[in-house]
């Protein structure tokens, strides 16, 4: 009885959270005017179309900004990854004087975000000259400590022996990293990689602020210029949002498990 | 001879100084120029009268004065904080609710899962769409399903109380599938022996829950409190999308405060030391967390 009470609540819930995104890519395929709001228009499948999608591709640089945030994206993880993963190598593994300093150092990088700091941001982007250009998106966010806390946390777990038989010498300590602990670390780095990529992929308010010609606009920035268009209807604007929401709800799909586990291994310590 | 020695010994510290800050390096270097520079340079703009085009004069203390001594910058440091006293407990409530019912072996478990998840991989502007569609007073289904329950409709977007209400919904919907991720992570770390010796003694659920369950969650529900209450007080995208701090200024918080200052209004001076102050305030938040997290049980 209780069982069966507390498995309606969990489908309830999933039909509740579901429904929107449903909705979104039911409107998407619906003629111009149709609202879809009553049980009638939901199945009527008579009138579907993909006028909508072509013409937001046609019409928009939707494709160009979706390939934007994926550049964005992918070069930021990969960047984060590289430089956390030797940072958290020498915090980890070297003993060194400056190390409490710096460390601390780093760490701070969790304690004032992008957000609070706009204007001095913004300020020093434009005088080296990077506003409008995707470094100016991809620099500011490779101060995120995370990263290297956690790969500094799972190298901190790893047996000292490799370390102990290597002499210590700056050429050495290199190919250490790179040969050994960059291997033994792999399942770390995927998820927070993935990590990463999702918070790139979301970031909103900075491109939102430092990217203003239309081809160089990620896919969350440039989708709200649809709002500012009067002409464009509903239908369309959701037929936009389909294409922003479907790489993502892909990707999802196929590497759940690995961000499920990248999320939870980063929140959990974050 | 000792002498040497001790040079040898300083040159072979100094070598092993730099090749671990040479590992530190790439990381370090962008930390300074994007994090660290802006924060001192944050300071000094806000001492200037400052536009886009760079610095006009020096006032002093007068940007300071002229926010601390006018109720705007109260005003939407309140509604942020208000939007997080809105949102955090729904958003923790909720999420650790999910995890519940889905913890335990139940048919399409993982179904249920990627559910409540998928919102999160959304971006902010695609969820702003979608419920900026939901709410719609004519054409949005929120409207349409309270009213074939036989409830009034509301102005969703357009009445003030409302207004604060669909970003929630909206943000609520958004993210507390990432809550949820982490509670079902702390609770497979909760020892079944624990609920085996509590069954034995007779105990009933609720009691499991209040007595095994919550102390387990304890950490994990400090660290996802504060992540949450950081959160809110960024609160930007949805309502630059969703309401445009509409309607009035009713749901303008502090960070487009800021945003509207400096780059609507051009007065980076101003703004930058609305972003000082902002910092301050975050800082003291950290500061609680720290202590909040780091304090031994009794």
């Amino acid at each position: 009885m209780a069982r069966a009470a507390i498995y309606s609540l969990t489908v309830i819930l999933a039909v509740i959270f579901v429904i929107p995104l449903v909705w979104m890519f039911v409107v998407s395929f619906k003629p111009e005017g149709v609202s879809a709001i009553t049980i009638a228009e939901w199945t009527d499948f008579s009138d579907l179309t993909i006028r909508n999608y072509a013409k937001v591709l046609t019409e928009s640089q939707i494709l160009r900004w979706t390939w934007n945030s994926f550049v964005i994206g992918a070069v930021t993880t990969l960047i984060t990854v590289i430089i956390s993963s030797l940072g958290a190598f020498a915090f980890s593994r070297k003993t060194f004087r400056s190390k409490g300093f710096l460390f601390i150092l780093c760490v701070s990088g969790l304690l004032i975000p992008t957000e609070a700091m706009l204007i001095p941001l913004y300020e020093t982007v434009l005088s080296i000259d990077l506003l409008d250009n995707m470094w100016g998106i991809i620099l500011p966010s490779l101060t995120n400590p995370l990263g290297l806390i956690l790969i500094k946390q799972f190298m901190d777990g790893l047996p000292k022996d490799y370390m102990e038989a290597a002499q210590i010498d700056g050429g050495r300590d290199f190919r250490l990293w790179w040969s050994i602990y960059l291997p033994l670390t792999r399942s770390a780095m995927i998820a927070i990689g993935i990590f990463y990529f999702i918070m790139s992929w979301n970031n909103f308010i900075w491109p939102y602020i430092t990217i203003n010609s239309e081809e160089n606009m990620v896919l969350s920035t440039g989708l709200p210029t649809f709002l500012s268009n009067n002409v464009l209807h509903v239908n369309t604007i959701m037929a936009a949002s389909a294409i922003a929401a479907i790489p993502t709800m892909i990707v999802y799909i196929f590497l759940q498990k690995h961000i499920v586990q990248g999320v939870s291994m980063t929140g959990v310590k974050g | 001879m000792k002498a040497q020695q001790a040079a040898s010994g300083w040159k072979r510290q100094l070598k092993n100084e730099f090749s671990a800050i040479a590992f530190l390096a790439p990381f370090l270097i962008p930390l300074l120029v994007f994090y660290i520079w802006p924060l001192l340079r944050g300071a000094y703009i806000s001492l200037h009268s400052w536009t886009i085009l760079g610095m006009e004069k020096y006032v002093g203390f007068n940007n300071y004065t002229k926010i601390l001594t006018n109720s705007d910058f109260y005003k939407y440091l309140w509604n942020s904080l208000y939007f997080v006293i809105l949102v955090v407990p729904i958003i923790i409530s909720l999420g650790l609710l999910l995890a519940l019912l889905i913890h335990r072996k139940i048919p399409f478990q993982t179904m249920f899962r990627s559910i409540y998840f998928l919102p999160y991989v959304l971006s902010v502007s695609v969820i702003s769409f979608i419920w900026l569609r939901m709410f719609d007073s004519k054409h949005g289904l929120v409207n349409v399903i309270l009213e074939t329950l036989g409830l009034s409709s509301v102005h969703w977007l357009t009445s003030p109380n409302a207004a604060w209400w669909s970003i929630v919904i909206a943000t609520v919907w958004w993210t507390v599938g990432f809550v949820m991720v982490l509670f079902l992570a702390g609770l497979q770390e909760i020892s079944q022996e624990l609920y085996e010796a509590a069954d034995i003694d007779g105990a009933s659920s609720f009691h499991k829950f209040r007595f095994i369950t919550l102390p387990g969650l304890s950490s994990v529900m400090k660290v996802q409190i504060f992540f949450q209450i950081i959160a809110g007080l960024k609160l930007f995208g949805q309502v630059q999308i969703m309401t445009n701090g509409g309607p009035g200024d009713t749901t303008n918080t502090i960070i487009r405060y800021i945003y509207v200052t400096g780059f609507k209004k051009d007065m980076f001076g101003l703004a930058a030391a609305q972003s000082t102050l902002f910092c301050i305030f975050m800082l003291l938040i950290a500061a609680v967390q720290y202590m909040v997290v780091n304090r031994k049980e009794s």
